[in-house]
């Protein structure tokens, strides 16, 4: 794979340097920090910043996009940010560890932040209010779930589609409540 | 239609307003910043940051910035290497 | 009519059934067409006054109250399809178990009244889901408000009047920033030669992240020449992406090498699509 030209490293920063550093951004880090991190000034950070999705873009193929996924589901094994954490109470600290290995955790929370968005609700505000869960940590999470959830759709579609619905259900109804109820509740055939 | 039937949709509105106004955005404001210009002198041995050999390392100590190789991005390319 | 040979099939009450369900079927889409048609023209000037009063430049607000206002007719999409399933195809699925087989001229005639039943539901439906279509692109169309074009202009206005007005942070020379720089980039100072870095305006780095859509709505009149070509020609299309990516690299001319190897892809995607 190192012949790709497009895998070559931007400014000796990776593809996975740079995936690990968009997860940790994701969970509150800035930019100075994750420069920091890598070793690199702010500027050098930023033409990787710049330059990495340039490069997904012109793969037809989608193996960097892929490969990127991979690495930011890695992000908290990558050396030069195993450390690097930004401050979370306990329960979101085990809420975090949680959604990474519990996958009917994540699916109910995943359904959750859609349905908030459909009541107006920026859902990954609301994750991290109440779970105290950041919003890269969640997308690690989804990178880290994403092949088993294919799986268990190709193998048992209905049972999938089943518990979507059940989680679905439980979070309109929870987002209609608090806002007093749907528009057009009150029509009945 | 009822009084009552017609305030619903308003109702909805006036409070779907609000609680859009009201929250907060994800990652806080955007801190809107002015454009500015900062150096940065050399750790090791107090100087300013020159550009004599290139970007990363001291041209005075050879102290390393950044131990990293530059390639030719967009602003900076493979010549700023120290 | 006279019939000699058998006692005709009749059921006057399921004749009775399919009529009432019908209207109603009617009356309740109607109903929640005046709703939606209610919560999305009062919303339009509620949104238009949100978008301007936000102060994100991400107009975030403006966009969760879309989403809500649009997870609502997705919410009276679902109510329809629900009351579709039980009282017009269940309907259908237990009425068509009790009449006359359709070998039969009662047969036939019942099971044609379910099938015309069925028919003028389902098209009722559609004009329901085309009203639904209609107002989720009027919500989304209230997006596109942002005069991009006047935010980049005063970016670069800005820029002439700053850009003479740097000092070197070791010598306190004079630093002239030779273009309107978007990311954070290293400058020199031209008389002890100390790298600065300059770091632009958050403002200056939005009008970067718009660059494409600014691109876009420049170019919106050959999209939409595009569109509206009854043979949908490909050439138009391709003179669109051009003139777009033209527009793309004036904006960000330090992005056009990155850009056109974007837009090779594209093209290459887009002969492929048409194979």
């Amino acid at each position: 794979m190192s012949e790709n030209p497009l895998l070559a490293p931007i400014h000796g920063i990776t593809l996975e340097d740079y995936s690990a550093a968009c997860a940790k951004l994701g969970s509150g880090l800035s930019e100075n920090d994750v420069a920091k991190a890598l070793g690199v000034e702010l500027p050098v950070w930023q033409e990787a910043n710049l330059l990495w999705p340039e490069r997904m873009k012109q793969d037809g193929t989608f193996h960097i996009v892929t490969l990127f996924g991979q690495y930011f589901g890695q992000a908290d094994q990558h050396p030069k940010f195993g450390n690097l954490k930004p401050v979370v109470s306990a329960e979101g600290a085990n809420n975090t560890e949680k959604i990474k290995t519990d996958i009917d955790f994540y699916q109910e929370l995943e359904v959750a932040r859609q349905v908030a968005y459909e009541y107006g609700i920026d859902g990954a505000q609301w994750i991290a209010d109440k779970y105290g869960i950041n919003l890269g940590d969640f997308q690690v999470a989804a990178s880290i779930w994403n092949e088993q959830i294919q799986k268990d759709l190709q193998t048992d579609y209905a049972k999938y589609n089943e518990n979507q619905d059940t989680y679905r259900a439980k979070y309109k109804h929870l987002f209609a409540e608090a806002q007093g109820g749907n528009v057009a509740d009150d029509i009945e055939f | 239609m009822s009084d009552e039937e017609k305030k619903k949709p308003l109702t909805y509105l006036e409070k779907l307003r609000q609680s859009a106004l009201n929250q907060k955005n994800y990652g806080g404001e955007v801190n809107m910043e002015e454009a500015r210009v900062e150096a940065r002198d050399c750790p090791n041995c107090g100087a300013g940051r020159a550009y004599r050999h290139g970007l990363t390392a001291c041209a005075y100590c050879g102290f390393t910035f950044m131990d990293i190789k530059l390639t030719d991005g967009v602003h900076i390319k493979k010549e700023n290497n120290s | 009519m006279f019939n000699f040979f058998e006692k005709e099939y009749d059921n006057p009450a399921l004749i009775e059934k399919i009529k009432q369900t019908q209207n109603k079927w009617i009356s309740f889409l109607e109903k929640l067409e005046a709703r939606m048609k209610e919560m999305c023209m009062g919303a339009l000037p509620e949104l238009k006054e949100v978008f301007e009063q936000d102060n994100d430049p991400y107009k975030r607000a403006h966009g969760r109250m879309v989403s809500a206002l649009q997870g609502q007719l997705g919410q009276m999409r679902e109510k329809a399809n629900e009351v579709k399933e039980e009282k017009v195809f269940n309907f259908v699925h237990h009425a068509s178990a009790t009449i006359p087989p359709i070998t039969t001229k009662a047969g036939r005639k019942y099971d044609d009244m379910l099938y015309a039943f069925r028919q003028v539901c389902l098209d009722r439906h559609r004009i329901f889901e085309e009203k639904i279509h209609y107002y989720f692109s009027l919500l989304k169309g209230t997006t596109g408000q942002q005069d991009l074009e006047a935010d980049y202009q005063e970016q670069l206005t800005a820029f002439e009047s700053i850009k003479d007005k740097f000092g070197c942070k070791q010598c306190g020379g004079n630093i002239t920033i030779p273009k309107l720089f978007f990311i954070a980039t290293y400058v020199t100072c031209p008389f002890c030669h100390t790298q600065n870095t300059f770091l632009p305006s958050t403002a200056t780095q939005l009008v970067f992240h718009n660059a494409r859509s600014l691109a876009e709505q420049r170019t919106a009149h050959l999209l939409k020449a595009y569109e509206e070509s009854e043979t949908k020609a490909p050439g138009l299309y391709q003179q669109y992406l051009r003139s777009m990516f033209d527009e793309w690299n004036k904006i960000v001319p330090d992005m056009a090498e990155e850009n056109e190897k974007f837009y090779q892809r594209l093209l290459k995607d887009n002969s492929i699509d048409h194979h």
